[in-house]
């Protein structure tokens, strides 16, 4: 699969819980990425609050993550 | 948190919370117990059965209580099923109906009934004559809702039953986005069978309404003690059906501010949205639909993403094709409206109830365009 970079800071390699977050809150087909940094700062929320959404998420059965 | 999906449920009024405690704690006889605590317990249960009934307009022996609306609705369908067991039987249903009744629809299709699922306009409403033209000789059953949950349309039940009622033909409505929230009136209406349920009027959830009306034949759903008139058994939830009763009475008595109030906050939302996103538009009927449930579609951003940015900031609101385990089929209420599957799949549901404010409706306005903005910006 193709390496995904952070469309902000440029973090290469963005992990999976990343690129799933940016589909699952900004665009299912969206091009670009954010890291988990630069998303919280975007969202206007911290990165803590991010992972647990992960973990819901994960819990609800979503396969983006 | 600023709780806005009361299409979903609703936050128990606090006079039904109190009034039912007691059945929790020190009133907690069986309804059917011969001893005072018992007989306390059933004067309640008749009591909440004459404060619905009257809240309808129906006679207390008219209502049933049942788990939720979809036991109700799921009872008349199969009622009319096992009532013409081994006849070849046709039921006419609309195409935006709760999965509750469309799913019992296709389980009564399964034993070779016949089925009509009649389409809907583009804001969601059934015509008058599309009844009437699917009606056939061996129809026994037609069953529309009197509120759509995800568009908030109201569907012509008053019309639709006088003329089933002149042909002779039940006539089941699933009203559990209706009672509690624009007036229902069982005879205006010309229905058979009513679905309500408790927590969708502030009410508890686990209780639900079943109208039958007097001299109908109900087949019965549980077998065992006499409770509800022998048709379903089990111990009553004596404390639900008491929070049941006040909270109806209460919505009914408070109806008319309510509304008005109700009215005030969607259009506070929908103009503070459009002064921001003048691409918003707006699904369903302008006119006939709840006054607390306005259903959004933003051309290019996804519901499910702005129902997830609007939860990072405490707000609740719904979109009907949420992914939940990778499948994020689009709702099939829009799609029957005309939408396309990518128009269903912007769209939200905003739904105020009566705990809400204005200066809450004003910052979902702000929220939304907010969030639409930031999805907007990166797609």
């Amino acid at each position: 699969m193709e390496k995904k970079s952070c469309y902000v800071c440029g973090k290469e390699a963005l992990s999976k819980n990343e690129i799933g977050l940016t589909k699952k809150l900004l665009d299912k087909n969206s091009k670009r990425f954010y890291c988990l940094d630069c998303l919280a700062e975007y969202l206007e929320v911290d990165t803590a609050f991010l992972l647990a959404k992960v973990e819901e998420f994960k819990e609800q059965g979503c396969k983006l993550f | 948190m600023i709780y806005a999906d009361n299409a979903a449920t609703t936050k128990i009024s606090d006079l039904a919370l109190e009034k039912m405690l007691p059945f929790l704690r020190e009133q907690y006889g069986n309804a059917s117990s011969q001893y005072l605590l018992g007989t306390r317990a059933k004067r309640a249960v008749e009591q909440a059965r004459r404060q619905i009934s009257a809240a309808i307009w129906a006679k207390p022996p008219e209502i049933i209580f049942t788990s939720g609306g979809s036991e109700s609705n799921n009872w008349v369908l199969h009622n009319v099923a096992d009532s013409y067991r081994g006849q070849a039987i046709h039921v006419i249903t609309s195409s935006i109906e709760h999965h509750s009744v469309l799913n019992a629809c296709q389980a009564l299709e399964a034993t070779g009934a016949e089925l009509t699922y009649l389409p809907v306009d583009n804001y969601g409403r059934v015509a008058v004559d599309d009844v009437k033209k699917a009606v056939k000789a061996n129809t026994r059953l037609v069953t529309l809702m009197l509120a759509n949950n995800e568009i908030g349309t109201i569907q012509p039940i008053s019309e639709i039953g006088r003329f089933l009622y002149e042909s002779g033909i039940l006539f089941h409505t699933d009203a559990v986005q209706a009672v509690g929230h624009i007036p229902v009136n069982v005879n205006d209406l010309h229905v058979d069978f009513l679905t309500a349920s408790a927590h969708k009027f502030n009410g508890a959830k686990g209780t639900g309404i079943l109208y039958k009306k007097s001299g109908l034949k109900l087949l019965p759903l549980i077998f065992g003690g006499a409770q509800e008139q022998g048709l379903r058994a089990g111990t009553e939830n004596v404390a639900g059906i008491v929070a049941a009763g006040y909270a109806l009475e209460e919505s009914i008595a408070t109806m008319g501010e309510t509304t008005e109030r109700l009215k005030t906050m969607i259009d506070a939302t929908v103009n503070g949205i459009r002064k921001r996103v003048p691409c918003v538009k707006a699904n369903g009927d302008p006119k006939n639909r709840l006054p607390g449930t306005i259903n959004l579609r933003f051309d290019g951003v996804s519901g499910e993403s702005l129902m997830h940015l609007l939860d990072l900031k405490g707000i609740c609101i719904s979109t009907s094709s949420a992914c939940t385990s990778g499948n994020d089929e689009p709702s099939h209420v829009l799609l029957a409206s005309g939408l396309t599957e990518k128009q269903a799949k912007e769209s939200i549901r905003i739904s105020y109830g009566r705990h809400n404010t204005l200066e809450e409706a004003n910052i979902v306005a702000i929220a939304v365009s907010e969030a639409y903005n930031k999805i907007n910006s990166v797609t």
